[in-house]
């Protein structure tokens, strides 16, 4: 199964990686690596998410984030291809 | 922008906020906040166990559509309020829960009463927030009350540091709420709404499975002139009993375990499914792999993490329902229009099922109180106006079976998260919320003594609710499984100790009138006396036979082709045209 690379801007509130981290674990889905690092905008995080997930439970996981009001938008880096497929139908956070 | 403290920012906050009623106990932590309380615009209702509180504010939600607030200290207050949040997260139930906390300072310091409120809620709660800063609360709870109440409606927690509440702040309602991460789509695609008019008229076994969701979007008139349009069959689900009348010749019943032959039959033998507000729930659709094979999925909801989650769609419309079935009705007409199948053969079939099996019951032999039929009459002295509260268990189906609902916003029951307890609290919510409706909880015995507590607050507060227990002196669903499933072993099902409590007597210790009846040549005049009684809650003992079982049923885990509609009983399949 490839591996799947989720890159999630999520806004820099107290308790948000547990609010992901749980997510994964009360819906049984691994996570294969996390980092979460700053953005320029310092009210902004950035979590690379690498999950051996594909197709429909991929699809799943990104529904259910993207339901974390604390998430702003998530992009699955489709591995072998250089551009990023856009999940979420918010724009992407800039300012 | 005046200064005040931060309990008074938070209770001008509520007010902003349109709140008319809260259900609560204070305790050391929230206390601060009870100050401003005394002298709000907001009634408070003194609850019994805060448990009591959250259930109250999910009935009063449930009745009026509008959010139901509840508050409580930390702790133990907090903790209690866990059930009916999880309850509300499952029926996707707009709630606000208000929880003090411990000083800012304390926190994380396992200090008196403190409990981490927003990471034990933080599973099922649609979001929450732990506020430690006095100048966060206005914009706390507008985007509290904001995010339970828009898109799929859910549990907000807003958890509130003691030092919060005292400090000095400047309190600003905000006008509009900006969260940068939450924006649900609630106008449909209209490609996805074409897509899904031209597979209903292609289609010459559609049926809709009508959710929850229908009711939460007031959409119940467009749904009848939708399923008017087409002429298909309806089913509700549990969740969404009274969204559409049950009196119309369209409708089939309810689906699932415990569901109608014919709507169970109509989902496993459709072409089509018009999945409006639903979600596949194991309860509905049985054994997953084995459900409405030959069907196509027109999948309509407001959360897109519902679509596909059980079952592939074939076309997805995401959006408010409301503006979704009124999308789809001229789009319809247009479809069919161009093509119109002939859903007679279809209908036929499916009438023929309802008419051969009816839902019923046996009278017992034995002259004692048949539970179905109490509840039946109920329902018919009632009127379709009367709003309907049942706990968890046979009397829930039942409630749900043998009742005619009529109107939206009648039937509330703990759905998802099967709380038993739920009815006696949400009746008092739904009571408070709709005052000069008549509201009947329907309790088990043995739901009716974790909650009934909350009799007492509806005896004080003017809340005159009525209870009818169908007292089987069982855990009676359990019981039924342990009837048909672990060979009548009857492991801890008994609730029976020469009735104790003694219900009546318990009701009339609490400020209520208490009744009983085990004839049943007294239940009508029993239900009648209840009925004129508006001064006082009344609560009605039941004394029922302990053997009912609910009927038909899909076994848990079994296909819904392997329906029951009584002890190893199918359908005569062969009968039928199917």
């Amino acid at each position: 199964m490839a591996q799947h690379t989720l890159e999630v801007l999520v806004e820099n509130s107290p308790g948000v990686l547990a609010r992901v981290a749980g997510l994964f674990s009360r819906r049984a889905y691994n996570i294969e690596r996390l980092s979460v690092g700053p953005t320029a905008n310092p009210e902004v995080s950035q979590m690379d998410i690498v999950v051996n997930l594909e197709g429909h439970a991929l699809e799943q996981v990104i529904a259910q984030l993207d339901k974390l009001i604390n998430v702003i938008s998530i992009k699955e880096i489709v591995p072998n291809k250089a551009t990023p497929a856009v999940h979420d139908t918010q724009p992407d956070y800039q300012n | 922008m005046s200064q005040m403290t931060g309990a008074s920012s938070l209770v001008a906050s509520l007010e902003a906020a349109g709140v008319d009623v809260m259900f609560g106990i204070p305790g050391g932590a929230i206390l601060p906040a009870y100050d401003p309380i005394f002298t709000s615009s907001i009634r408070h209702i003194l609850v019994r166990h805060e448990q009591g509180a959250g259930h109250a504010a999910t009935g009063y939600a449930q009745v009026t559509g509008r959010v139901g607030v509840c508050i409580a200290t930390s702790g133990p207050g907090a903790t209690n309020l866990v059930t009916p949040l999880a309850d509300a997260a499952m029926d996707s139930v707009p709630v606000v829960a208000i929880t003090g906390q411990v000083p800012s300072v304390a926190i994380g310091t396992d200090a008196f009463q403190e409990a981490d409120i927003r990471g034990i809620t933080m599973p099922f709660a649609k979001h929450n927030y732990l506020v430690t800063n006095p100048a966060d609360i206005p914009r706390a709870i507008a985007e509290a009350f904001h995010i339970a109440s828009t898109g799929r409606p859910g549990p907000v927690l807003v958890d509130i540091a003691k030092d919060a509440l005292q400090a000095m702040t400047d309190f600003k309602y905000p006008t509009s709420v900006n969260l940068k991460g939450y924006n649900p789509k609630l106008v449909p695609d209209n490609q996805a709404i074409v897509d899904a008019a031209a597979l209903i008229a292609q289609s010459t076994k559609p049926v809709f499975y009508v959710g929850g969701g229908v009711i939460k979007a007031n959409a119940s008139r467009e749904l009848l002139e939708l399923a008017q349009l087409l002429g298909a069959p309806v089913v509700t689900t549990l969740m969404a009993r009274g969204a559409f009348p049950d009196s119309h010749p369209l409708h089939l019943g309810m689906p699932g375990m415990h569901g109608t032959v014919a709507a169970v039959t109509a989902l496993q033998k459709a072409d089509l499914l018009i999945t409006l507000g639903a979600r596949f729930d194991d309860r509905v659709t049985g054994k997953l792999s084995t459900f409405a094979v030959n069907a196509k999925v027109i999948h309509a909801d407001v959360d897109p993490a519902e679509i596909g989650k059980n079952r592939y769609a074939d076309v997805a419309v995401l959006g408010d329902l409301k503006n979704t079935i009124s999308a789809l009705i001229p789009a319809l007409k247009a479809a069919l229009a161009k093509s119109q199948p002939d859903l007679t053969p279809w209908l036929r079939q499916m009438n023929s099922l309802k008419s051969t099996y009816p839902l019923g019951y046996d009278i017992p032999a034995d002259g004692t109180l048949s539970p179905q039929y109490v509840i039946e009459r109920i329902g018919k002295i009632s009127g379709p106006d009367a709003i309907v509260a049942a706990g968890v268990g046979q009397h829930q189906m039942w409630a749900s079976q043998f009742v005619s609902y009529e109107n939206p916003r009648t039937w509330l029951n703990s759905g998802g998260l099967g709380t038993m307890g739920y009815a006696v609290p949400a009746a008092m919510g739904a009571k408070v919320g709709a005052p000069d409706t008549t509201v009947w909880a329907i309790d088990g015995d043995g739901c009716f003594q974790m909650t009934n507590q909350e009799l007492t607050t509806c005896a004080l507060n003017n809340i005159p609710i009525k209870v009818a227990i169908i007292n089987n002196e069982s855990l009676g669903m359990v019981r039924q499984w342990q009837t048909l499933f672990y060979e009548g072993r009857y492991s801890n099902t008994s609730l029976e100790s020469k009735r104790i409590p003694n219900f009546p007597m318990l009701a009339e210790s609490m400020g209520c009138v208490g009744l009983s009846c085990e004839r049943p040549e007294d239940v009508d005049a029993t239900i009648e006396k209840a009925m004129s009684i508006n001064d006082q809650p009344v609560v009605v003992d039941f004394r029922v036979h302990r053997d009912a079982m609910v009927w038909p049923m899909v076994a848990a885990g079994a296909s819904n082709d392997d329906i029951k509609i009584a002890r190893e009983t199918a359908p005569d399949w062969d009968s039928q045209e199917l």
